[in-house]
């Protein structure tokens, strides 16, 4: 009697299951990453990528209709960063990811903007939605979306663009150096790229409509390996807050002589090296003091909000480094976003996809609040999680980035270097 | 002028320090092509591997920083000697041929670093003495005053190397005629596999001595080439004393135009030399191997 009651359980579970979790071995949604492998950019938005994936999978999938199928992803290397490889060698591996490996929907770069806006008539072509995470921080590609709208639909961005940075947040921060700290002296220092000699003129521009004055604008070659006399120049300019916007490695450098020659200017900006957990150790903590975007926060250690905290410890436990670089937490977001729209949707079908990822409103992000503009497709980016998607600005400090700005992000203040006191 | 007054203390100790940054970049491409007429395109490449496996020593291995250089510097010679008596000797002599057949091998050293995982941002090996100085108000830190040194001694230790050994007497006497060299028993084989193995060594020694100053990323193996080539072709193919004239030259002149000029053309300089010399003198200022030419 007793087994045949344990039996009649068993039978019943198994039914209930049945009808309650979805079957797991339906066909896998399959994500095409074109990813620059051999630079860190791609590394780390392929393992912020990985890491959602694998989370969704362990919980079951994504959920299409009433069938829930698992994530794959397909991972090649655009090598678009690399010095002398033309733009049609990532549209050759976004048209494979489509063709020969069957991507359902294509999240992570090309990560150049040029490669990106190229790769955009491909998504059109095949009618693809792409989540650009990655990279592609223009202003021109949003714009490009919006005026083609018809055309460009298809593309997707969980970053932003630069003009936040510099229009939205610098203002600011420069306002609190000016009134909490007494700083209104600024000198331009960025790297001979379009994107930071961009930045460099904008801000030459800025400033003084801010209440600066800037007493030098440097433009130095890629690859530079000194830069004493520029240091030196800003020094003899009285300089108090130096510009800096940079992607080269040899940033490093800057930053040791900086520290070395005591230079009495506070270093904030764009440099691409200092927002890795390591660049402490590579710098022997001679990084303190500088104060650098990671363009969303998440990419340092926050608790902005429950998941960021999550997000963190979860990053830590399957690579073994904090979040890195300035695109793990947009990577790993848009995977979210996309499985969000999908399971709106109902299916895979792009266009109803497409006007979910349109009604995208997820609330309590790693960044928090994702929109996306709905002529421009870019993500709603504000000072406020509530609102909209936090950007980070972060400062070395004893070891670790903690982040200062925007003030609901901020784990601890900003400080000033003790030789400037 | 009172701007040139305030800057030309800075210019003349840091294009002292940057004249020796390109001697360092430039000793070991010079050397091998001085002795052996070999153009090693591996150069950038084996500086940059110097670095990284410096770095596994120390990071991964553990071992003291000595150590590691000292056998860093050991592997990256035998890896000289092994391009050249694997691989160049089959084509020593077309040059064309040795010219890509070298850069093919270091951009293999160089994808093949990137393939095993050394990418990013967070390689570096430690400066000797942490620290800085005023010189003459101007301050410096101490590993670019240990580079100076190291510059310099380089130098001395080549002249001696070269004039009272019995190795360094017959990679001159390869270098200045080979068939009369050969006859008089001087391998000259082997020659080429010591002058691979010596200038791959002292491109190693330059990475150890300036990668401290920043991080070390694959990318640097193509700027390093560069400026080698540049300060070559400026000094004059194969001439020791060229290339030390010319380090300075162009040291100098990058200074410079980043004091007075603009910071941005620094990289224009380094073009400008090879652009120049080949139009104007294609021998460069000490070569020799085109002077009849230009003459004719």
């Amino acid at each position: 009697m007793k087994i045949t009651k344990l039996f009649t359980l068993l039978v019943t579970l198994w039914i209930v299951s049945m009808c309650v979790v979805p079957s797991v071995d339906a066909q896998p949604i399959v994500l095409g990453v074109p990813s620059a492998r051999a630079f860190a950019e791609g590394k780390t938005t392929e393992e912020a990528t990985i890491l959602a994936v694998e989370e969704i999978n362990s919980l079951g999938g994504v959920l299409v209709g009433n069938v829930r199928r698992p994530l794959k992803v397909e991972i090649m290397d655009t090598r678009d960063l690399e010095a002398g490889v033309p733009v049609s060698e990532a549209l050759l591996v976004v048209e494979r990811l489509i063709l020969d490996k069957g991507a359902h929907f294509i999240v992570g770069g090309p990560i150049r903007t040029e490669a990106y806006n190229a790769a955009m008539d491909l998504f059109f072509k095949h009618k693809k939605i792409s989540i650009v995470n990655t990279g592609v921080y223009s202003p021109g590609t949003a714009k490009r979306i919006a005026d083609n709208y018809d055309k460009y639909k298809y593309c997707f961005r969980v970053t932003g663009h630069v003009g936040v940075e510099l229009l939205m947040e610098l203002p600011e921060i420069l306002k609190m150096l000016q009134e909490k700290h007494k700083l209104d002296t600024a000198f331009v220092m960025v790297q001979d790229v379009a994107h930071a000699r961009a930045s460099g003129d904008i801000a030459a521009k800025k400033f003084p409509e801010w209440g600066w004055k800037v007493v030098g604008h440097e433009i130095f070659p890629t690859g530079a390996t000194d830069f004493s006399l520029a240091l030196s120049k800003t020094k003899k300019e009285k300089a108090q807050f130096i510009w800096l916007w940079a992607d080269m490695p040899e940033t490093a450098i800057l930053i040791n002589q900086w520290y070395d020659l005591k230079v009495p200017a506070l270093i904030a900006g764009y440099f691409r090296p200092a927002q890795d957990p390591g660049f402490w150790e590579i710098t022997k903590g001679k990084c303190a003091y500088i104060i650098a975007a990671v363009l969303s926060a998440g990419n340092v250690p926050t608790k902005v909000t429950p998941w960021a905290a999550r997000y963190v410890d979860a990053y830590i436990k399957r690579w073994k480094t904090e979040p890195t670089g300035y695109s793990t937490a947009s990577a790993y977001m848009s995977v979210y976003v996309l499985k969000d729209a999908i399971e709106r949707a109902g299916t895979l079908d792009t266009d109803a996809v497409l006007a979910a990822l349109e009604k995208t409103d997820l609330k309590g992000g790693v960044y928090g609040r994702i929109r996306f503009d709905p002529k421009s497709h870019d993500i709603i980016r504000k000072l406020d999680p509530e609102e909209g998607a936090l950007g980070c600005w972060f400062q070395w400090q004893d070891g670790k980035r903690v982040a200062i700005f925007p003030p609901k992000v901020a784990t601890g203040t900003l400080k000033i270097p003790p030789w400037m006191m | 002028m009172k701007v040139m007054r305030g800057y030309l203390m800075d210019v003349f100790v840091y294009g002292l320090i940057n004249s020796v940054v390109l001697i360092l970049m430039a000793a070991g491409f010079s050397i091998v092509y001085g002795i052996s007429r070999l153009p090693n395109f591996a150069h950038g490449a084996l500086y940059v591997l110097t670095g990284f496996v410096t770095w596994i020593f120390l990071r991964k291995l553990g071992l003291n920083y000595p150590a590691a250089i000292v056998l860093a510097l050991a592997i990256t010679a035998l890896i000289g000697a092994a391009i050249y008596q694997f691989f160049l000797v089959r084509i020593r002599g077309m040059e064309a041929s040795e010219i890509i057949g070298s850069f093919a091998v270091g951009l293999a050293i160089m994808e093949s670093l990137r393939w095993r995982g050394f990418i990013g941002h967070g390689f570096a090996i430690p400066v000797f003495i942490d620290g800085s100085i005023g010189i003459g108000g101007v301050i410096v830190d101490f590993q670019r005053i240990i580079i100076v040194g190291a510059g310099l001694a380089i130098t001395v230790s080549l002249w001696v190397f070269t004039h009272y050994t019995k190795i360094g007497l017959s990679l001159r006497g390869i270098a200045q005629d080979e068939r009369a060299a050969m006859m008089l028993g001087i391998d000259s084989d082997w020659t080429a596999v010591i002058s691979l193995a010596l200038g791959s060594a002292l491109a190693g020694l330059g990475a150890v001595m300036i990668l401290p100053m920043g991080n070390i990323n694959v990318e640097a193996g193509y700027n390093v080439l560069i400026f080698a080539v540049a300060v070559c072709i400026l000094g004059g193919l194969g001439s020791w004393t060229g290339t030390l004239i010319a380090s300075f030259l162009l040291g100098y002149a990058q200074t410079l135009t980043v004091a007075y000029i603009a910071f941005h053309y620094q990289m224009v300089v380094a073009m400008a030399a090879i652009l120049l010399t080949l139009i104007l003198k294609p021998s460069g200022l000490l070569g020799r191997q085109k002077e009849l030419e230009e003459r004719v």
